[in-house]
């Protein structure tokens, strides 16, 4: 079949190969989207981790709204951080019990993509609800209201790193038997970067610091996760299947 | 079976080299947990033919499965597609090729029909008539949209074979297929690999059940392997 | 070239090598570090700001240079493992984790003893120190994930996936908790960038001293990646050979 195929000349080839390509990505974002639909009850998990988590600071910390203000941006970066490594876990454990990673290596189709597919499904799952969620927490923190705009974005740029970083330490970890706690020591180090320049935007808006160089970085550390990280999660993967 | 040769679906990219084999193995070495398991392993698998890897627990065949398609790459030697060495093509080998372990890459959450879409898609997507014929050639009629953790272990089995009907690879690779399948579908199971081989595909395969297929059986023993080298 | 590379590839080769050179590296660092240290705690001058704190530059920088090149070190070794499937250079990459922490470890107590005369308090959240700190939690990752996977060879692969990821994350980590630190506070005008412009009698020491201490470096990391061949090789003929030879003696 593949014979009659590059017969026809090597650009027609080449097209149909881009286009079974964008197929694959397209199934696999599609696949692993209606599985987490399908476990709606899951879906809720990270958002209501987020939740619980950042309304510990209050009661840590003081429900004094001075102070909360001065550590509002920070509160809800960190949480969601932690919300997006909770959810980590789901991203290549089941495919790997069942045999479906496999597959995935298998396809003829580059790896790079249908690893950016998951990771893209992984951001719409946990990600985007905690951003979406973002601005209620932060009014509960008494975030002052110039300041919203800003956390809302640079959780969205932000976010989507989260998911890229982590998933490089799940495909690292995923053939372990007992992973315990060493997936979030080995991505938490990585995610620093983001974390700093995510809380310091929210911070600074509140004392009319201008931001170009905040949004400047963040958009440069996700292209360059965006470019690199599925490579080495594929990397990764093969590994662990080995 | 020379005739079928000639209407076969598989067309190799030039007649004139039909004699090559579709896949070779050249002095493979492979060593797993300090135990050389085969060292100086050579074969050849030939278009319309049919393989079953042999050899008592632990021998390597599941390893050896695994090399074959690049999912390990614990080993040293040659692995050789149409006449080139495979990854070098991986891209083509791959399309080539399907691949079923032990575990059947079937999703507990997803239905049959959703499994299957996406295992087409990852090779070339498939209408749905074709899935649903495959889902009835294997017994699953009626529980196409039943999701897969409701399932019996045979059942989930048979949506792993309904790849092979689905797909367009020449080159089967199944290991332990057998496994969990009834008494029908061990013949249905059967029948098929005789098809496959009969239209000028390739299977390889490893089993511990008795295979009586219509089509001759070649054969690897890893153990006979072990014991002359 | 190829043939000395993958001449370097053989573990037996190294070891063999590795023992003629090891006498000579340990000379050579005695020297140094005896100068060095004689020279950088008696004779110094000291600080007209800083004192006789000073002195502890001459511990704190060396080892935090080092503690910043293990990094790189690892992802290169990394790269040769995955690549070239060289067996010595996954045995280095292991050996450089454990030796990489360490140092980052003394940098940052070496660092905290500094920062306790200067600045009054044993930590900081100064950018130099941050750093190290996050990098000290990526040697952390990659020792864990090191002892998680039981494998050798999956492990060494998954190892040096991380040190390159690492390695390309720790200029981003240092810039990023850098331009934090800058703005979130003006960073303390005393710091080690003072000594910079300084007459020859307090830079020469202190390179005499970063030079001892990376041939110290190079000797736990040969010491590490030996002992490393030995418990790879230990079925190997040479190995038993050379296990025999030592009984008799």
């Amino acid at each position: 079949m593949s014979g009659d195929i590059r017969s026809e000349g090597n650009s027609n080839y080449e097209l149909q190969q881009s286009v079974s390509t964008w197929t694959a990505f397209c199934a696999t974002l599609k696949r692993d989207l209606l599985i987490a639909f399908k476990r709606r009850n899951d879906l809720l998990n990270p958002v209501m981790f987020f939740l619980i988590v950042v309304s510990l600071f209050p009661l840590g910390v003081s429900p004094d709204p001075m102070e909360l203000t001065r550590i509002s941006a920070g509160v809800v970066w960190v949480s969601a951080l932690l919300a997006s490594m909770l959810s980590l876990d789901n991203l290549y454990r089941a495919d790997y019990e069942d045999g479906s990673l496999e597959q995935l290596l298998l396809s003829p189709q580059p790896l790079y993509f249908l690893v950016l597919a998951k990771n893209i499904a992984h951001w719409l799952i946990s990600g985007l609800p905690v951003v979406i969620l973002s601005p209620l927490l932060a009014y509960m923190l008494y975030l002052p209201a110039e300041a919203y705009t800003t956390m809302v974005l640079t959780l969205l740029i932000g976010t989507p790193v989260l998911s890229l970083f982590g998933s490089i330490g799940v495909a690292l970890t995923v053939g372990l038997g007992s992973r315990g706690l060493i997936l979030a020591v080995i991505v938490l180090p990585l995610t620093t970067p983001v974390l700093i320049i995510g809380a310091k935007a929210v911070t600074d808006v509140m004392f009319g610091v201008p931001l170009a160089s905040h949004f400047a970085l963040l958009g440069a550390i996700l292209a360059l996760a965006l470019v690199m990280s599925p490579l080495a999660s594929a990397a990764a993967l093969r590994i662990s299947v080995n | 079976m020379t005739t079928n040769l000639q209407n076969s679906v598989f067309s190799s990219p030039s007649p004139s080299i039909a004699a090559q084999p579709l896949l070779q193995a050249r002095q493979l070495f492979c060593e797993r947990d300090e135990r050389i398991l085969f060292s100086g392993l050579d074969f050849e698998l030939f278009a319309g033919q049919l393989m079953q890897v042999m050899g008592s627990n632990g021998s390597g065949k599941t390893s050896l499965l695994r090399i074959l398609c690049g999912l390990n790459d614990h080993f040293e030697g040659d692995i050789l597609w149409r006449g080139e060495p495979a990854s070098e093509q991986r891209e083509q080998y791959l399309a080539s090729l399907l691949y079923i372990g032990h575990r059947a890459g079937v999703n507990r959450i997803l239905t049959p029909r959703e499994n299957l879409r996406w295992s087409a898609a990852l090779h070339s997507p498939v209408d749905d008539h074709r899935i649903e014929a495959a889902l009835a050639r294997v017994g699953l009629r009626a529980y196409e949209d039943i999701p897969c953790r409701n399932l019996s272990a045979g059942q989930t089995q048979r949506v792993a074979l309904a790849r092979l009907l689905i797909s367009q690879a020449i080159l089967w690779v199944l290991d332990e297929p057998f496994t969990t399948l009834d008494v029908q579908g061990v013949k249905d199971l059967e029948l098929l690999l005789a098809e496959h081989v009969a239209a000028g595909g390739s299977v390889l395969l490893t089993t511990h059940h008795q295979l009586s297929v219509s089509c001759e059986v070649g054969r690897l023993n890893l153990d006979e392997m072990r014991r002359l080298s | 070239m190829w043939l000395w590379f993958s001449k370097l590839g053989s573990p037996r080769w190294f070891y063999e090598l590795s023992s003629k050179w090891l006498p000579w590296l340990y000379a050579l660092m005695f020297v140094m570090l005896g100068v060095g240290l004689v020279w950088a705690l008696l004779f110094v001058p000291a600080d007209y700001q800083q004192g006789q704190t000073i002195r502890i530059m001459y511990v704190h920088v060396p080892v935090a240079s080092i503690s910043l090149a293990c990094f790189p070190l690892m992802a290169i070794a990394g790269t040769i493992t995955l690549v070239w499937k060289m067996k010595l250079a996954d045995m280095v990459a292991k050996s450089v984790a454990p030796i990489g922490a360490w140092f980052t470890g003394l940098a940052l107590a070496s660092g905290a003893i500094w920062g306790d005369q200067i600045w009054g308090t044993w930590w900081a959240w100064d950018a130099r120190l941050t750093s190290l700190l996050i990098q000290f939690f990526l040697f952390v990752g990659v020792i864990a994930l090191r002892s998680a996977i039981e494998s050798p060879d999956a492990a060494a692969k998954a190892c040096a996936v991380l040190a390159i990821v690492g390695a390309i994350n720790v200029p981003i980590i240092k810039y990023s908790v850098e331009w934090w630190n800058t703005l979130h506070q003006p960073a303390s005008s005393i710091s080690f960038d003072a000594v910079a412009p300084n007459p020859p009698e307090i830079w020469v020491p202190l390179v005499i001293m970063i030079l001892a201490v990376y041939v110290f470096f190079a000797i736990s990391l040969i010491l590490r990646t030996r002992n490393e061949i030995l418990q790879r090789e230990r079925r190997a003929q040479w190995v038993m050979d050379l296990v025999a030879r030592d009984q008799q003696k």
